[in-house]
């Protein structure tokens, strides 16, 4: 049985960090800004953990934990000041030109990690240590993450902080005529957004052992924008729920694959085919639930019916719901 | 100096198809403000179908593994076919991506992210079928000499005839698109659905065949800027990706939505990845994305674009 | 008697346009203070000016005898100005209370992690807040609606929610953008009356931007006209009404 679960132990790890990643999205969407950074600082997270476990750390045998706490707290402060700057300069920016800022950005991150000698180059750095013997074990870092992020985000929309980010992505002129620096805000989102990403990395680096430039991937940001467009963009739980769902989703088809009765392409379909029904999935998901599936409304009905059944508490004239993404 | 020229013509061939694959997107843009993300997909949808027609066979790896179609076409016939079956995949795109959307009003960015989907699905599918592996064309040119001398001597400065072909194709279709969009009554009708998609309608012009046509326009000009980059080397189901990507800096540079604007963008980024020095050749990929972020951060609307105005 | 708001020789060009042109007066601490004149006359655009969202061209803003000329929107709130708009702008998707509550930001702390965390006087911070949202929600007729989107609610429920918003700033100086558009008459009269029991209420100082003429004559101590772009009268409303510049431009339409 502990056999079974550590072999599967990789993919709720890596399940419970897209999570994570997913929240890295949703934070910056709070005030608006729909950033595709995210990649971005991963890698950036990522290669602390290597280059500082692999070069400056020198230890022999199981890698001691508390160094990985270190690592935390350098990736954090290395993402937060790149996550800073990038937001500052991209303050002015929205919509789609604030989509393609951080496009860009992940991009020249990328072409930079694969040319310095310090990031390992095209090879990357390979044979990062291990503080656990086993996959599972990882939960130990990636649970709390996502925990402490989850419930974080979820305080955050109820309080003042995430109230001020709430008006800037509504109306960001009104806002700030209230009092709300929207400045500050939008750039307090975007730091919280890269700070998360870039711990989700510190974990993964050491996870699967090796990283590269690889890691700071369009493939990639396109993914974690699935998980909060397809989990839902309105509430924090839509991000966590995208992102364990959609990085289980692969490792289910292609489990599905081994079924005997399958003919040979249908096989083949479900396990390289994995990145086309993302695809669809994401399509999909615009035309059909533009907020995605988990959305308020699902979760106060879920509610409801918790309670017992029964009809919404009226409410004046229903508008339409406005088809945006921020 | 000869150096500085042999870079200028590569810069000016190159670039003059970065123009040809932006003016697909810029075409979508300039009607309906949306980013077509699925234009590199089709892109490369147009080059596989080219490279079917001529008759050659697919790989080893895919699902279609070692199929041919049984006819033999020559490269340009088969470009030409390619670009125009690239076209009708536009159209498709447009109707499941774009339309249910439109109808519904929704944000362009939602709608850049649904043809965003349909692009990695239809680019993975590419992949499923026809594997992963590098295609080219061969030899197409026959007869031709391989290349053109410009400048004798010691250290020629020498344009590939390939070359000399994808500048002259690109700009044949740069001044076509501007020919129909300027002299023409559809054109007119293109450029009455840019200014007011509502006003438009409402004077009686069909919005939705016209918005059919611009992607379909988009498709050819994506079919055809695909199979000349794979002409000019090789390509694999994700060079539409790369180039899609890259398409988006040449259009932020040029303005988005301004059909000159996309040669200008076009031709400045295709040079400015020409002059990348040597050493700093691995840095050469990240030229386009660091001019978009110059752009963006400096003068977002571009070389050509206005300054859009917020009323309050 | 410091002025509460002085505006002087403010000038906003566009390009090749001029939409506020020259224009300079004060206004009294406690006055209402009316701004009227033909569409495009750069009412609203001056308007922008006084609250720091459309940088002038040239001149200067002061309140309360500071200088305002270059604050930023966030920090001109803060100094106690407040404004509604000519198309209503309130957070959509946010609650009628929570709209409220927004206007509270600058008068309240607690920070990123105090207040996720609920630490020191966050809690009691945030009690306050929802408790003072509440009490201007009533104020304005909207307590039963409190936890409805702003979006789903009705226009003249809107309006009045735009108020409460602004009233939440604890505003000194309060711009009403054209807030008798879309009432039928009745409406207005019980908005007059209103405007002078919030006068009173808040203590504040009112500038109204209104096309309705005689909802600002008798509800305004000044008004000031404008067209296109500058100041051509300024006075009681009495001496505006007869102003002949003022007739010529404005109210000769109006007959």
């Amino acid at each position: 049985m502990l056999d079974f679960l550590n072999s599967q132990g990789t993919i709720y790890v890596s399940m419970v960090l897209g999570g994570v990643l997913g929240l890295s999205l949703y934070l910056p969407l709070l005030a608006g800004q729909l950033s595709l950074a995210s990649p971005g600082f991963y890698a950036l997270g990522g290669f602390v953990a290597a280059v500082l476990s692999t070069r400056t750390f020198d230890v022999e045998g199981t890698y001691p934990v508390h160094l990985v706490l270190v690592e935390f707290v350098v990736a954090a402060v290395l993402c937060g000041v790149l996550a800073f700057v990038v937001g500052l300069a991209a303050l002015r920016l929205t919509g789609i030109y604030l989509a393609l800022a951080t496009i860009a950005f992940v991009e020249v991150l990328r072409v930079f990690t694969l040319n310095l000698e310090l990031t390992g180059g095209a090879v990357g750095i390979f044979a990062i240590p291990q503080p656990f013997g086993t996959q599972l074990s990882y939960l130990w870092l990636a649970g709390p993450l996502l925990i402490a992020a989850a419930l974080f985000t979820w305080r955050l929309e109820k309080v003042r902080v995430g109230r001020a980010f709430a008006a800037v992505r509504e109306d960001e002129l009104a806002a700030a005529s209230m009092g709300v620096d929207t400045t500050r805000a939008k750039i307090t989102a975007f730091v919280l957004g890269g700070v998360l990403a870039g711990l989700a990395g510190v974990i993964a680096a050491h996870q699967i052992n090796t990283w590269s430039h690889r890691q700071a991937s369009f493939d990639a940001s396109i993914a974690y924008l699935a998980f909060v467009l397809i989990g839902g963009s309105r509430t924090f739980l839509g991000p966590v729920a995208g992102g364990l769902f959609l990085t289980y989703l692969p490792e289910w088809l292609r489990e599905q694959a081994k079924h005997e009765f399958l003919p040979t392409w249908a096989a083949e379909f479900l396990r390289t085919g994995r990145f086309i029904i993302y695809g669809v999935l994401l399509a999909a998901s615009c035309v059909f639930f533009p907020r995605g599936l988990i959305t308020p409304e699902f979760l106060a009905r879920i509610k409801r019916i918790g309670r017992g059944g029964g009809r919404p508490r009226g409410q004046d004239v229903r508008q339409p719901e406005p088809e945006t993404v921020a | 100096m000869r150096l500085i020229f042999q870079k200028l013509l590569n810069g000016i061939a190159i670039g003059s198809v970065y123009a040809l694959f932006a003016l697909g997107y810029t075409i979508v843009f300039s009607i309906l403000r949306v980013i077509n993300f699925a234009h590199g997909a089709v892109f490369t949808v147009g080059t596989y179908l080219t490279y079917a027609l001529t008759g050659a066979a697919f790989g080893r790896n895919g699902q279609l593994r070692n199929a041919s179609l049984p006819v033999e076409l020559n490269f340009w016939l088969a470009l030409v076919l390619g670009a125009l079956g690239a076209g009708v995949i536009g159209v498709i795109v447009e109707r499941l991506a774009f339309r249910p959307l439109r109808r519904r009003g929704s944000d362009p960015l939602l709608t850049l992210v649904s043809s965003l989907g349909v692009a990695i699905a239809v680019v993975n599918i590419l992949q499923y079928l026809f594997g992963a592996e590098n295609y080219s064309f061969g030899e197409t040119l026959g007869s031709m000499r391989a290349s053109v001398t410009v400048v004798g001597g010691e250290l020629p400065v020498v344009v590939r005839t390939k070359q000399i072909v994808i500048f002259v194709v690109s700009m044949v279709m740069v001044v076509a698109l501007t020919f129909l969009v300027n002299r023409t009554r559809t054109g007119k009708g293109l450029r009455a659905v840019a200014e007011d998609l509502t006003t438009a309608r409402l004077l009686g012009i069909d919005t939705d065949r016209l918005i059919r046509l611009s992607f379909f326009i988009s498709g050819v000009l994506g079919g055809i800027a695909g199979a000349l980059i794979g002409l000019a080397g090789s390509f694999n189901y994700q060079f539409g990706v790369a180039i899609g990507l890259k398409g988006l800096a040449v259009i932020v540079l040029g303005g988005l939505g301004d059909i000159p604007g996309a040669v200008v963008g076009g031709l400045v980024i295709g040079v400015a990845e020409a002059f990348v020095p040597a050493e700093y050749n691995a840095y050469k990929d990240a030229v386009p994305f660091v001019v978009l972020l110059v752009v963006l951060l400096v003068r977002p609307q571009g070389i050509l674009g206005r300054a859009q105005v917020q009323k309050v | 008697m410091t002025a509460a708001l002085e505006v002087n020789a403010l000038t906003r060009r566009f390009g090749g346009v001029t939409a506020v042109d020259g224009v300079s007066f004060a206004v009294n601490p406690g006055e209402v203070f009316g701004v009227i004149g033909p569409n495009g006359a750069g009412k609203t655009t001056l308007f922008n000016l006084v609250t720091g969202i459309t940088p002038p061209t040239s001149g200067t803003l002061l309140h309360d005898g500071a200088d305002i000329t270059t604050a930023r929107p966030h920090q001109v709130a803060r100094r106690g100005i407040a404004r509604t708009f000519q198309n209503i702008r309130l957070f959509s998707e946010l609650s009628a209370l929570e709209n409220v509550m927004i206007g509270r930001h600058c008068h309240t702390r607690s920070g990123l992690f105090s207040g996720v965390l609920g630490l020191g006087p966050a809690g009691a911070e945030e009690r306050a807040v929802r408790k003072r949202a509440i009490e201007l929600l009533a104020l304005m007729g909207l307590a039963s609606r409190a936890e409805v989107k702003a979006r789903n609610l009705p226009y003249g429920d809107q309006r009045r929610l735009e108020i409460a918003r602004a009233l939440a700033l604890e505003p000194k100086v309060l711009l009403l953008d054209e807030p008798a558009a879309g009432m039928n008459p009745a409406e207005k009269t019980a908005l007059s009356d209103f405007m002078r029991r919030l006068r009173a209420d808040f203590d504040l100082t009112l500038l109204i931007i209104e096309h309705h003429v005689p909802l600002v004559m008798g509800l305004c101590d000044r008004i000031a006209v404008l067209d296109f772009g500058r100041l051509i009268a300024l006075g009681d409303p009495e001496t505006v009404r007869r102003d002949p510049a003022v007739v010529e431009a404005y109210l000769g339409e109006e007959g």
